[in-house]
């Protein structure tokens, strides 16, 4: 499965801060095993949310200059409440910073208000080609799908961007 | 190879303080694995991987971390543990203290079972047999 863990854009400041929104499904494969009889989003899965949607607010700021926009480092990283089916994790980054091929993020996530998770992280903007020049065409590709992505997101969002 | 409690609890102190990022000094023997150290599910496979590896133990599937109880409707309803699970918990952790979870079985906080002082007496249940 592909692990897409945003599914809604409530809100953007260019630059600044990001809101998304994530809800939580039965239909989930690795809630099977987590745990059985108990089903609850993973941590990790919350932070990697989190780490998503820190990377679409880079990624609008650089007009989609990078294929990759990846976790570097995740500082403090504490959880709070459960995320069960049914239930919509809200997922809060704010820049700290945002240069070129990094930048840094507070993040939180909760679920009705009250805090699921919360995280100092830290991103690296990375393009394939910048170590290997044969795979420009592979960079363009991801980055067309990326925005392809970022539309898809767009049609159903409150948020209406400049062109 | 017999270990006092005193010497296990000072190796799971320090399997926990690195898998965890914690300080020394917050790793008591009381401390919430989850709530007070922020011990995350991915987090409990870590500790259970580095102490098989601290005290050359094996911890096989569900002995630590019981499975297959919270599936059993004769074990858990509406979300809460009744006396038949919590004795067949008491039967398949004889090291916790379940005091805590048997005044409130609410499922959503059995994790707060995982304290250091279940992994020391887990361990010492490992070492000294």
């Amino acid at each position: 499965m592909k692990f897409v863990l945003v599914d809604q854009l409530v809100s953007l400041e260019p630059g600044k801060r990001i809101v998304m929104a994530k809800n939580v499904s039965m239909a989930e494969e690795y809630l099977a095993d987590h745990f059985p009889g108990f089903p609850v989003l993973p941590g990790v899965m919350m932070l990697e949310a989190a780490i998503q949607a820190a990377a679409w607010l880079v990624r609008v700021e650089s007009n989609f200059a990078h294929s990759l926009v990846v976790l570097k480092e995740a500082r403090g990283v504490r959880y709070g409440t459960f995320v069960a089916p049914g239930n919509t994790l809200v997922i809060t980054a704010e820049a700290v910073e945002i240069a070129a091929g990094r930048s840094d993020f507070k993040i939180k996530g909760a679920v009705n208000g009250n805090n699921a998770i919360q995280a100092r992280i830290e991103l690296a903007h990375v393009n394939l080609a910048a170590t290997d020049p044969a795979m420009q065409p592979i960079d363009r590709n991801v980055i067309t799908a990326l925005k392809e992505r970022w539309q898809t997101i767009l049609q159903h969002s409150p948020v209406t961007l400049p062109a | 190879m017999p270990m006092t409690q005193e010497e296990v609890f000072a190796k799971v102190k320090e399997v926990l303080t690195t898998a965890l990022a914690v300080d020394d000094d917050e790793v008591t023997s009381q401390a919430k694995l989850s709530e007070d150290l922020g011990a995350e599910s991915i987090d409990y496979l870590d500790i259970q991987f580095q102490l098989e590896k601290s005290f050359s133990i094996k911890i096989p599937k569900g002995e630590l971390t019981p499975e297959n109880l919270f599936t059993n409707p004769e074990y858990v309803q509406n979300g809460r543990m009744t006396p038949k699970g919590l004795a067949e918990l008491k039967t398949r952790m004889p090291f916790a203290d379940l005091t805590g979870f048997e005044a409130d079985p609410d499922i959503n906080k059995f994790r707060d079972v995982f304290t250091v002082d279940t992994l020391v007496k887990y361990v010492m249940t490992k070492v000294n047999t």
